[in-house]
């Protein structure tokens, strides 16, 4: 029963919403360990879906689940040394509406039917929106006010092109069940303008989730509003159970032989994300916003590589696991950060190197990777996706992928120069901690393991992700 | 098409322009329970109604229950709870949102057709598409132009009622599995709930539900 992904955290949600908080805290961490053995049981093949209707053990799907059930892990392990210092007014639903969150997510991972992918990723914003609104201060309630009609509008917007694509099965006489994995064996006999009408629905659905400019004006708010665990697991979690759904119906469109079609979609979006991240990031206040711009880049990098196909595909995927596991760190120890000196505003900080010498090592060491610094895995993601597209002869957005790349890269790095040397003589209010550095270290760690040394059940996993849309690592 | 599921579209264009001109926020969720249980019982009207099961008589049920009674109901005790009754100065006038509304049946009218006839389909759902563009766009349409955000949680249901319509239109009978239609309805009730809560919250910290108020997170 693959599905206990699923099931197990939705069960001990609602008991940690009785239980007195003491008790959640541990659930949290106990769950988050049960969920990983299960996925890695998932992995090894040793459990299989026990309604293979609407569930199956995709490899895309098995990727994005372990990359979550991971982080989480850690976050959660952060989440509790930082409940502790926090005053959080109703901790019950905040452990819980992790939890249901969780298990949201796997849905997504697990999904194989159209709609129940859609259920689940609509299923996502509803349990991350109390996240966002746990403090209840005015700008929170903003940031999840938006968060909540933008992102259910757009998914409402992907249920019609769900519907579009059932049409197109329609007028092609098609009978099979409505899953990714029998449309894709008949995809050719699919009707293609009403399928190409289903992809574009389908990626402004999920694109807004994912955070695809221009239908990204959410994320910065609700990522800077949230709690930080909250926002690693946003950041690090559901922007990539979103942006399955895109890849999943481009590889439908592809394997019905329209794949330059949304090919050139993703691209394009991919690109005028990153480039939107790039205008934006420039002169940004706050380090949580600033964050979150380069999640929109990150997104915008990896929908591009999947449009590129061939070698750049790889690249995406390789690109999805790092930044998964650098942005959560970099989310992690901004809490610290934002504990430390009580405010968000990148000019209410300074001299961290001094201060917070631990947190500035993750933080510093997580901006270098996410720069696209060896030896993190970043820098290998980028290079491959960049060599992939000269393959495939793309020069000029490749041109444009790298000019917005330089431009991140020289906007951030003033910002976080600011904040690591900046001048600063004031108190501190919250001291860091081991419990509270060590996850931000163990996942830039594993960053940088996955670097020098991929684990071939890993890389079999992404190469199989990826056959099926004509990605390969030989161009 | 029977006469009878030709009228209930009828009274869905109707209730869809009822909403766009209504000022009072009461009469506008009156106006959204009326509709959620008219679009509920479209679907049993039309051609394939005959092989009615268990199963989709019981969805029907559960359906009008949370569309016409659930969703309408918990709308309804936020408006009681924010002391608010009308939608003062709309970002588009009434008049021209009654306009605009005309507008969306002919240009739905006009794309519903060139879709039936482009594509050879049995041309007998033609009114419950020309319904569903115009349901889908008008719900857009007060989402957009409109300032309170109990008005935009209604239009977001119309929106959704539209997208639904579509479904019904669109998509043969032999495709819809309970488990699936019912993950959906869940969807959207537990969607609504938590709106209505995130908007009692706006309520009590900003005095108001504008959301022109709500201006602070900006570049």
């Amino acid at each position: 029963m693959l599905e206990f992904t699923c099931l197990i955290p939705l069960f001990t949600g609602i008991i940690a919403m009785f239980l007195p908080v003491k008790f959640g805290r541990g659930i949290l961490v106990v769950t988050a360990l049960l969920h990983l053995q299960i996925t890695i049981m998932a992995w090894l093949g040793k459990i299989t879906p026990g309604l293979p209707q609407y569930f199956s053990a995709s490899p895309e799907g098995l990727l994005v689940l372990l990359v979550a059930s991971f982080i989480f892990l850690f976050i959660s392990i952060y989440a509790v040394s930082y409940m502790s210092v926090t005053e959080i007014t109703s901790e019950p639903i905040y452990i819980g509406c992790t939890l249901f969150f969780l298990s949201s997510m796997s849905m997504v991972a697990l999904a194989d039917h159209l709609i129940v992918l859609w259920i689940a990723i609509e299923a996502t914003t509803l349990m991350s929106a109390p996240l966002i609104f746990l403090h209840r201060s005015k700008s929170a309630l903003e940031a999840t006010w938006k968060y909540v009609m933008i992102c259910s509008v757009g998914i409402a917007l992907a249920l019609l092109g769900c519907f579009f694509i059932v049409l197109s099965m329609d007028i092609g006489n098609v009978q099979v069940a409505l899953t990714f994995s029998s449309l894709g064996a008949v995809a050719t006999q699919l009707d293609p303008m009403w399928l190409k009408a289903g992809f574009i629905f389908l990626v402004i659905g999920y694109g807004t989730k994912m955070g695809l400019a221009p239908m990204h004006t959410w994320l910065p708010d609700a990522h800077s509003e949230a709690p930080s665990p909250a926002s690693a697991l946003l950041s690090g979690a559901l922007l990539n159970c979103a942006f399955l759904g895109v890849y999943r119906s481009h590889r439908l469109l592809y394997q019905a032989g329209l794949g330059d079609f949304s090919s050139n979609i993703l691209i394009g979006l991919g690109l005028l994300s990153m480039l939107i991240a790039a205008i934006f990031i420039f002169n940004q206040t706050g380090y949580k916003r600033m964050l979150a711009y380069s999640s929109i880049e990150n997104m915008g990098i990896i929908a591009f590589g999947v449009g590129i196909g061939g070698l750049a595909t790889y690249g995406a995927m390789l690109h999805l696991i790092h930044h998964s596991l650098i942005k959560s760190s970099l989310f992690l120890s901004a809490g610290n950060i934002l504990l430390g000196y009580g405010s968000k505003l990148i000019s209410k900080t300074g001299n961290m190197a001094k201060v917070f010498p631990k947190t500035f090592t993750a933080f510093f060491a997580g901006f270098a990777g996410i720069s696209g610094f060896p030896p993190f895995g970043i820098f290998v993601s980028e290079l491959l996706i960049i060599i992939g597209a000269f393959q495939k002869g793309r020069t000029i957005s490749v041109s444009i992928f790298i000019l917005a790349l330089i431009l991140i890269f020289a906007g951030a790095s003033r910002l976080v120069m600011k904040m690591s040397f900046g001048k600063w003589d004031e108190e501190i209010l919250v001291d860091e901690n081991w419990a509270r550095v060590l996850p931000s270290y163990a996942l830039l760690l594993t960053s940088v393991i996955l670097c020098v040394w991929l684990p071939d059940s890993l890389y079999q996993t992404i190469l199989s992700a990826i056959a099926t849309i004509g990605g390969s690592v030989n161009g | 098409m029977s006469a009878f599921s030709d009228a209930l579209l009828a009274f869905t264009l109707l209730s869809v322009l009822m909403s766009l001109a209504a000022h009072r926020l009461v009469a506008l969720v009156k106006i959204m329970a009326f509709q959620g249980i008219v679009v509920s019982l479209i679907p049993l009207f039309l051609e394939h109604s005959h092989t009615l099961t268990m199963g989709s008589i019981l969805m029907l049920q559960v359906m009008i229950l949370i569309k016409g009674f659930f969703i309408p109901g918990f709308i309804y005790v936020a408006v009681r709870k924010i002391k608010i009754r009308r939608e003062i100065e709309p970002i588009v006038g009434y008049h021209a949102s009654l306009f605009a509304g005309l507008l969306f049946i002919l240009i739905s009218a006009f794309i519903a057709d060139r879709i039936y006839a482009s594509q050879s389909l049995p041309g007998e759902y033609v009114l419950l598409m020309i319904t569903a563009i115009t349901t889908l766009a008008s719900g857009l349409f007060l989402l957009m132009s409109r300032h309170k955000a109990i008005t935009q949680v209604i239009g977001y249901l119309m929106m959704e009622n539209g997208i639904y319509l579509f479904g019904t239109a669109l998509a043969k009978q032999t495709h819809t599995q309970y488990l699936v239609e019912f993950g959906v309805l869940l969807d959207l009730l537990v969607g609504i709930m938590i709106m209505g809560i995130v908007l009692n919250n706006i309520n009590s910290s900003f005095d108001d539900v504008d959301t022109a108020l709500l201006g602070q997170l900006k570049d």
